[in-house]
């Protein structure tokens, strides 16, 4: 009896801060955006919708959002891929094992300022230029930082992904006896480069597909980073969204919760994605 | 790898935190000179003095990211029990997994209307309800694949033994899961420890952590005190990362 009670109770806590919060808050910003909640409400509207499907605005910003996670998260990817492949024990094990974990001890907001001390107009990179003679006058440094390119935010997201990315596929060489298979394929005849991008790499990429997705998500809904370090004119959603929600318009409200549906709705089927090309994968397996 | 790929690859990583050591310590740092003109540890007595409120910062994050962890980690450890023993298991972890579709500011944008009604805006009590909401999925997550037969055995052989849950909890599954609780607190403290976006959003500022202090000097452009709190904000897990790689360290001598 005590146990069943448990258990009863165990789960339903799980459900009220698990699902609870996430369903009342998708919920809140459905009706809102639809005009039926909120000090403006006035009925049901798509007006809001339409507005936020046929501002272009919207859709640079997602575009945007994708761009800098696609770059960083490839970026990152081949840099963790060739520090591995170059030195596979050299992060398992020695004084590099304990050393490429520091970088996750910085938090984002810590590195966006660290980036914007080093890239800036004002940073220590113009400064060492001006010392080196390769600029006169700060002006003529290149805009690294809250430029439209999303330099600054994708360097920052670079630094921090690319430990991640190493500590983890120099486990995943040493859990699946990666240097196993390199050496049967080097028997086999197969050549340096061919068991690299013919083994290593599609072994090492497969395996950690559903992490590198997980973090494709985190770099896109990302907020400290683009908030210091991004420009003002191109934004990424989770900028734009609080950006809107904290404007004194309060007309702008409903159009900032229905990015956060049209994100949180394309973030779902992105991960639907996931799973179904998972599913696929161990099918045929 | 070579030894000078290796001493590059070292002197890389510690860039960035001797980077921000020399702010934190400098006064004067005109266009176009590389390190500050002058050297103080005035900013650090301010931590210590308590003059900027930095201190009060300190306890605060420490306060509310031990809470966070302690809750989350106790709480999910409990919840993950009873969800890995039910037959449709996945299903019930497929709602853990909720909480990420949302970017965690984005979340904190949606829920701020509950928080206000709950009358938690702006307070200690919402910011860490909030941040529970993120921690405590990631935590029956992390503890779903601790459970198994092996566990349930050793919990049925208490109970034969005319042992209650709470003795099977106390005497059996605490002490084997040591390492994995201690490894999921650790993981969840550093969630809360960096959270920014949410905490300020739930906070409304009123419940200053490290975070937002860094922000806050940041937009004053205090870059030294900003430099300051971000050596402040990278310590603790510094001093982890360290703790972990001597217990680690020992073990292996073990």
């Amino acid at each position: 009896m005590q146990e069943r009670w448990a258990a009863y109770s165990s789960r339903s806590l799980f459900v009220w801060l698990a699902a609870v919060p996430i369903v009342a808050g998708v919920s809140y910003a459905l009706l809102y955006s639809l005009g039926l909640i909120g000090i403006m409400a006035e009925g049901l509207t798509l007006v809001h919708w339409q507005e936020v499907l046929t501002d272009t605005a919207f859709w640079r910003t997602l575009g945007f959002s994708l761009f800098v996670a696609a770059v960083s998260i490839l970026l990152s990817l081949l840099l963790a891929l060739a520090l591995v492949l170059r030195a596979p024990q050299a992060f398992t094990r020695g004084t590099l094992s304990f050393f490429i974990y520091l970088p996750l001890s910085i938090p984002a907001i810590v590195m966006a300022f660290f980036i914007f001390q080093l890239l800036g107009k004002g940073g220590w990179l113009s400064r060492l230029s001006y010392q080196l003679g390769l600029i006169s006058a700060l002006e003529q440094f290149p805009d690294w930082v809250n430029d439209n390119y999303g330099i600054g935010i994708i360097v920052a997201h670079v630094i921090m992904a690319t430990p991640f990315f190493t500590i983890f596929f120099a486990n995943l060489y040493q859990n699946e006896r990666l240097g196993e298979y390199l050496q049967l394929a080097a028997t086999l005849g197969a050549k340096k480069r061919q068991r690299i991008f013919r083994v290593a790499v599609p072994v090492l990429l497969r395996r950690g597909l559903a992490t590198v997705f997980l973090y494709f998500m985190f770099v896109m809904g990302s907020y400290e980073i683009p908030l210091l370090v991004g420009s003002q004119s191109v934004q990424m959603v989770s900028v734009r969204t609080i950006q809107r929600l904290q404007r004194y318009n309060l007309g702008d409200i409903p159009e900032a919760y229905a990015i956060s549906v049209a994100y949180t709705v394309m973030v779902v089927i992105l991960l639907g994605g996931l799973l179904w090309y998972n599913r696929k994968q161990m099918g045929r397996a | 790898m070579s030894r000078l790929t290796k001493i590059v690859l070292i002197g890389l990583i510690l860039f960035p935190f001797a980077f921000l050591l020399m702010l934190s310590l400098g006064r004067q740092w005109p266009y176009p000179v590389l390190l500050p003109e002058q050297w103080s540890l005035s900013n650090w007595q301010v931590v210590l003095g308590g003059s900027e409120g930095l201190g009060n910062s300190v306890l605060l994050s420490v306060l509310l990211s031990l809470s966070v962890a302690t809750l989350s980690t106790g709480l999910s450890f409990w919840v993950s029990r009873h969800i890995a023993y039910h037959p449709k298991r996945e299903a019930w972890l497929s709602l853990a997994y909720f909480p990420y579709v949302f970017a965690p500011v984005i979340l904190a944008a949606c829920l701020q209307f509950f928080f206000i009604v709950g009358g938690l805006y702006g307070t200690f009590g919402g910011v860490l309800l909030a941040q529970l909401f993120i921690t405590f999925p990631y935590g029956v997550i992390f503890f779903s694949s601790f459970w198994n037969e092996r566990l349930r055995s050793m919990e049925e052989l208490v109970k034969t033994l005319g042992g209650s849950t709470r003795q099977a909890y106390a005497k059996v599954l605490v002490p084997v899961a040591k390492g994995a609780l201690m490894t999921c607190f650790f993981q969840l403290f550093l969630i809360s420890w960096f959270e920014y976006g949410l905490t300020n959003l739930i906070g409304v500022g009123k419940v200053p952590t490290l975070t937002l202090r860094v922000f806050q000097y940041v937009n004053e452009a205090n870059v030294f005190l900003a430099a300051l709190a971000s050596c402040l904000l990278i310590m603790p897990p510094v001093i982890l990362l360290w703790l972990n790689r001597q217990v680690v360290f020992q073990e292996r001598n073990i």
